[in-house]
């Protein structure tokens, strides 16, 4: 068995070599000056009006995705998990199979959807209806992350649901409740380690993509993570920029924290 | 032990093609403990989930207490069920768990509690309220579902396996814990089990079932020492089942051998089944048996010593509270009131049953 | 009923995921260049394919990069899991924990502390460090998939193994790990898939000369996605659709719904098709694909490491070069000047030519990052129209440092049939006629410039007072802009998704090509004047084959090639003569007159602090 412990060991030199130095080093840079200097300035940036505004909207169009994507994602989830065909073949078809056309292209084709003469306003005014503008705002940003995130709030709750005792919810209805009461009481409660895992999974990466809304937002949203991209690649400061990460950081982890508060036990997963 | 309560008549239920239940028909009476039994696939644990409502019959109809109950959903039926697994709600204390019914049908704090607490008095597990049902036993679980069902006061309790996944000690101790619970509440229980010996100790009726056809109903005793095919005798003890052939009245030729027996009515020289079950096998000197064998095995079962003696090219099982060592000769003798006479399977069916038995 | 509106609903979710890769595969039939309009059916972006060398290469490091982490995550995980399962309770936990860190941190901090990491220990950016991240995220995919399964698994098993005098090698191959194969190999295609699909860590790890597709593909959407990119997610696409219809539908499966128990045999074979086989065609793909890498990169160790702009060189010219030199082009691209400067001033990547803009050249000159190029070296130069090196004297005194590439100016592309009066000023760009039907350039300098132009101010303006003014007037502009966006002012003014747009003069060429009813101007108030210039950094490797190579771009005959193909203004005045189209010979977009000029101003450098306040007013103007 001792001998056996030691399989770990190119994992663990990989994890400390490519996952803790590196999250070392942000701290680093992000508590030093350009000269190496302790500061707390590349820190103390966040506040400014601009940055501040970009972490407000972040948070607020991550929040925005991840109640729709749950909202969407659940009765989703549901039907798959009670359907009787195939549901692992579906589940393949809408969700892995996409993966396989670059991320990049299939949001920008949202762009060819979306346009004031795209094809979704194309096919409106055929049926005389008044058109969408939501190109170049944060709703077309909001669409694109739903879009690109969706499979991750479906997959745990999926996982939750089929493993979900059929018996408990046989239990309910014979000890009475209809299939609302039955619902709300078993199978809601039941799935919440599916559901925290599902918000963590969508809320992580729209809170801090800049992908999606440089090429939704026609570059007049600015989102935390733009500016950290931007600080990094543009403004070559990686100082700022790792201090502007350290605060991303946090805010992720504080957020996890309090979904995290709810879900008991970790048995929610999404593989 | 009088009036029908539940009526099953003519139900019939097949999953892709694959018949389960077939044209059933059964009735439960009022307050009796009626079991189930049956090898696993038999229809024993779809007939409980259809009487359950969580299937719905292909054709026939379930009457219960003069009301057709067939395509009434499980909640609006006046019985409740304790699950195979015990299908707690895991995100729940105890209390929570035997609250639920009651909370549903909106009862009153203070009944709800007083429910609880006789609840939890009854399956002998007091102070539990605040538990997390992952945190007890097997067997405490199970005592919890069975409180969690009865506090809704249901004419009939469903139980489907309910001790099938406890060892075998805490098993027998829950078999008299439900026979005191039954008597206590005074209801109708219905059981499933494959466990023949749980069903004779608990049951006023045994259903034998299997193959989605009901082999034999009657009390333990009947159909332990009058099993009315070989099926029911296989799966009822151990048995000698035997080839035979009804001589005339009251006497059977058995390997060759005519033995006396009671049994009137089948026509003479009709091929029939022979049962004997090995507690009734005497052995004697040789020379004083209806037929001679020779000892080829031999094991101390406790109570009693179990052996093998061939006879007639026959390997016959035998109960005997005296030990003839292997080899030893000896003669078989069998009391003609043990001597159990089954007309040979006639329907395909029947005949499936045999092989696959 | 029920069950109507189940279907219904999953019909939709359908749509919703298909809605983009259908708009796709339509785009990679399309005849017009632009994804803007539809020009007809083609198929003549699937026969370019194979000949567009930077898409397949693209392609094949995606590929390679994919199976070789996913290859290497997989048996790191999976050892990983082995061990972890016979640890205590307390060092599992903080396994999985450090497992979980790469899923639950924010992707983009994941990149950059793996970015910084690199830099420190020196390792070069570029396909080893691509590999190496994509290692590092997929491990956790992996762990998470066995996992699972080898805790199905009873430790008694192995242990019966051991006792019945198996070595922990055979007993773990022969009896564990035949239970955790699904999960080894669900692993192992999603750190497949995810690799596949990753963007932001490839973009923070990678170094030049290598692009996956993702990368490729952001570039390219400032400058248009090539069609090629869509003909190829297309044949990708629909290669493993293909493959899963094979595999969903194969005999066998029906079969083992009927058979309760599923004997290993059976169990092997249904893996075998399900799993083995997909994987097995994804191998031939990428044995395919290093026989064409090794083909493309084994031409010898003679190279020069050219970056610049995007679409800013016919491929064609690159062969040409190759073909008569002998010498490999690396070819790496950017986006922006601001993008290259770190690059340089890093010097993490050797470059060798970089096609920097004016007023950087002269930070980079100040600075000190640029080598003297030997002019002696480079006969072609007589080429170069002197009016041009006269005006890169401004940047770049006495001429010692850069060769003039292309140049132009900064105006508005307006649509004829959008506007109702003549454009001449920059003021039209704050009417609030032309409201949500305005593109911005996405650049400080140039956004800038359009303000600090029209209110009459310098636009290499240091006085804060009119920076101010500038940026208020921006953020005043700001409800009325569609979108501040690069290259792709080109594709939505030819879409007509909008009436004006801020853009340079060479792109106005091709615009008016595809869409008749562009008209180009350059504001009377004055405006920027540019010119790309060819540098060679100081730590370049290959001098010499730098020199060759802007020798060669100098000749004539080249000159008019990228010109044809870039349609931006040259200053090469021999290429000019040998236009052949009268029309495009005297345009004044593509070669404006003196006077057009006389307004015009080159961007200046204006130190680093004044940089970091046009940043911060910048900043300000895109999140107010």
């Amino acid at each position: 068995m001792k001998r056996r412990r030691l399989l770990a060991g190119p994992y663990l030199f990989w994890s400390v070599s490519f996952i803790i130095i590196p999250l070392f080093l942000i701290v680093w840079y992000g508590l030093t000056s350009a000269d190496g200097g302790f500061t707390l300035q590349n820190i103390a940036k966040i506040t400014t009006p601009e940055n501040l505004k970009a972490l407000g909207l972040s948070l607020l169009l991550a929040f925005l995705c991840t109640v729709i994507c749950l909202l969407l994602a659940y009765p989703l989830a549901m039907i798959l998990s009670q359907s009787s065909l195939s549901q692992s073949s579906f589940i393949v078809l809408i969700f892995i199979l996409p993966m396989w056309m670059n991320f990049l292209l299939r949001t920008l084709a949202w762009q060819t959807l979306l346009e004031k003469n795209g094809v979704i306003n194309q096919v409106l005014a055929l049926l005389h209806l008044p058109a969408i503008d939501i190109i170049n705002t944060p709703y077309a940003i909001v669409l694109g992350m739903v879009y690109d995130f969706l499979p991750f709030m479906v997959l745990p709750i999926y996982n939750v649901l089929v493993k979900l005792d059929q018996d408990m919810v046989n239990a309910a209805r014979d000890l009475g409740a209809n299939s609302v009461q039955t619902f709300l009481k078993i199978i809601l409660p039941q799935s919440v380690p599916g559901i925290i895992s599902g918000i963590t999974m969508v809320f992580v990466p729209a809170m801090t993509t800049f992908v999606i809304s440089d090429l939704l937002g026609g570059g007049k949203v600015l989102l935390i993570g733009n500016v950290i991209e931007q600080t990094f690649k543009q403004g070559n400061n990686w100082n700022l920029g790792s201090g502007l990460s350290l605060v991303l950081m946090v805010f992720v982890i504080a957020s996890m924290g309090i979904v995290n508060k709810y879900d008991k036990d970790e048995t929610g997963g999404a593989f | 032990m009088s009036n029908k309560l539940i009526d099953l008549s003519n139900i019939s239920k097949a999953y892709g093609g694959h018949t389960v239940l077939d044209e059933l028909n059964l009735y439960i009476r009022e307050n009796e403990f009626l079991t189930l039994l049956g090898p696993s696939g038999c229809g024993k644990t779809t007939t409980l989930r259809i009487i359950g409502g969580f299937e719905t019959p292909d054709s026939g109809q379930v009457i219960f207490d003069g009301q057709d109950i067939t395509h009434l959903p499980p909640n609006k039926r006046q019985l409740n069920t304790v699950f195979q697994k015990y299908a707690l709600f895991s995100h729940m204390s105890v209390a929570e768990n035997i609250a639920f019914g009651l909370k549903i049908k909106n009862k009153s704090r203070q009944y709800i509690d007083d429910k609880i607490k006789y609840a939890l008095k009854l399956v002998n597990l007091e102070g539990y309220e605040n538990r997390s049902p992952e945190s007890l036993s097997g067997g405490q679980q199970q005592r919890i579902a069975i409180a969690r069902a009865i506090v809704n006061e249901p004419k009939v309790l469903l139980l489907d396996e309910p001790l099938g996944a406890l060892d075998l000690k805490l098993r027998q101790d829950m078999q008299y814990e439900l026979i005191r619970m039954k008597k206590e509440l005074g209801i109708t229980f219905v059981y499933v089990t494959h466990d023949q010996e749980e069903a004779l100790t608990m049951s006023d009726t045994i259903v034998v079932m299997n193959q989605g056809y009901i082999q034999q109903i009657g009390t333990p005793e009947k159909i332990y020492n009058e099993p009315e095919n070989a099926f029911v005798a296989d799966f009822i003890g151990d048995s000698n089942i035997l080839p035979g052939i009804m001589v005339e009245d009251r006497l059977v030729n058995i390997l060759g051998a005519t033995f006396q027996c009671v049994d009137e009515g089948f026509g003479k020289n009709t091929p029939v089944d022979v049962v004997i079950r090995p507690e009734d096998v005497d052995l004697v000197k040789p020379e004083d048996g209806t037929i001679r064998g020779v000892v080829t095995h031999l094991i101390f079962k406790g109570v009693h010593y179990e052996m093998e003696v061939t006879a007639n090219n026959y390997e016959w099982l035998v109960h005997s509270y005296e030990m003839f060592p292997v080899g030893t000769e000896v003669g078989i003798r069998v009391v003609p009131f043990d001597i159990q006479i089954m007309n040979k399977p006639i329907s395909e069916d029947e005949e499936a049953v045999n092989l696959e038995a | 009923m029920k069950q109507a509106l189940r279907r219904l609903y999953l019909g939709l979710i359908f749509v919703l995921m298909y809605a983009p890769i259908v708009t796709l595969i339509v785009l990679s039939f399309n005849k017009s260049k632009t994804r803007a309009k539809w020009g007809g059916f083609t198929m003549q972006w699937y026969r370019n394919l194979l000949e567009n060398e930077q898409i397949m290469n693209a392609f094949y490091t995606t590929l390679i990069i994919a199976l070789l982490s996913a290859i290497a995550a997989t048996v790191i995980g999976t050892m990983a899991c082995v061990a972890i399962q016979v640890m205590g309770r307390r060092s599992r936990r903080a396994l999985m924990a450090i497992a979980n860190i790469p899923m639950v941190n924010p992707e983009i901090v994941t990149a950059v502390s793996l970015m910084l990491v690199f830099i420190a220990l020196r390792i070069g950016l570029g396909f080893r460090t691509i590999l190496l991240s994509h290692i590092t995220f997929n491990i956790p995919y992996v762990i998470l998939s066995v996992m699972p399964k080898l805790r199905q698994t009873s430790r008694s098993t192995y242990e019966a193994a051991l006792d019945l005098g198996a070595s922990p090698l055979r007993a773990f191959f022969q009896v564990v790990f035949p239970d955790i194969v699904p999960g080894v190999l669900s692993g192992f295609l999603l750190s497949f898939t995810m690799s596949l699909d990753d963007f932001v860590i490839t973009h923070f790890t990678k170094g030049p000369g290598i692009d996956t597709l993702s990368t490729k593909i952001y570039t390219e959407v400032r400058k248009g996605i090539k069609p090629e990119i869509y003909a190829l997610s297309t044949l990708l696409f629909v290669t493993v659709l293909l493959l899963l219809i094979l595999v969903n539908y194969s005999p066998e499966k029906k079969e083992s719904h009927v058979k309760k128990t599923i004997t290993r045999a059976t169990r092997i074979r249904y893996m075998a098709l399900r799993r083995v086989l997909p994987a097995f065609m994804a191998l031939v793909v990428i044995a395919g694909g290093i026989y064409y890498g090794s083909q493309s990169s084994l031409t010898g160790g003679d190279s020069v490491i050219v970056y610049n702009w995007g679409e800013y060189m016919d491929p064609a010219v690159l062969e040409l070069f190759e073909e008569e030199t002998g010498i490999q082009v690396i070819y790496e691209e950017f986006e922006t000047n601001e993008i290259m400067y770190p690059k340089i001033k890093t010097g993490a990547i050797a470059y060798d030519v970089v096609c920097p803009s004016d007023y950087m050249i002269q930070r980079m000159i100040e600075e000190n990052l640029l080598a003297k190029i030997d002019f002696d070296k480079i006969p072609n130069i007589q080429n170069i129209g002197s009016t041009y090196l006269e005006k890169s004297t401004e940047f770049d005194p006495g001429n010692q440092y850069s060769v003039p590439y292309c140049w132009g100016t900064l105006g508005i592309l307006y649509n004829k049939t959008k506007v109702d009066e003549p454009i001449d000023s920059w003021s039209v760009l704050w009417d609030e006629r032309y409201a949500d039907s305005i593109l911005m350039q996405d650049s400080v300098r140039d956004a800038f410039a359009v303000a600090l132009c029209s209110l009459g101010y310098s636009l290499n303006s240091t006085d804060l007072d009119e920076l101010t003014a500038a940026r208020d007037l921006l953020i005043q502009q700001k409800p009325l802009v569609q979108a501040y966006v690069v290259d792709q002012v080109r594709d939505k003014m030819i879409g007509n998704e909008a009436a004006l747009g801020v853009i340079y003069s060479g792109e106005a060429i091709f615009t008016q090509r595809e869409n008749p009813n562009l008209e180009y101007v350059i504001p009377k108030e004055g405006s920027n004047i540019w010119i790309d210039s060819w540098v060679i950094p100081k730590n370049a490797q290959h001098k010499e084959n730098a020199e060759k190579f802007i020798n060669f771009l100098c000749r004539p005959d080249i000159a008019l090639m990228n010109f044809d193909y870039i349609t931006y203004s040259t200053p090469n005045t021999a290429a000019q003569e040998l236009i052949e189209d009268e029309n495009i010979r005297s345009s004044t977009i593509a070669f404006p007159t003196d006077e057009m000029l006389e307004n015009c101003t080159a961007y200046r450098f204006l130190g680093d602090e004044m940089d970091s306040v046009y940043n911060e007013f910048w900043n300000q103007v895109k999140s107010n």
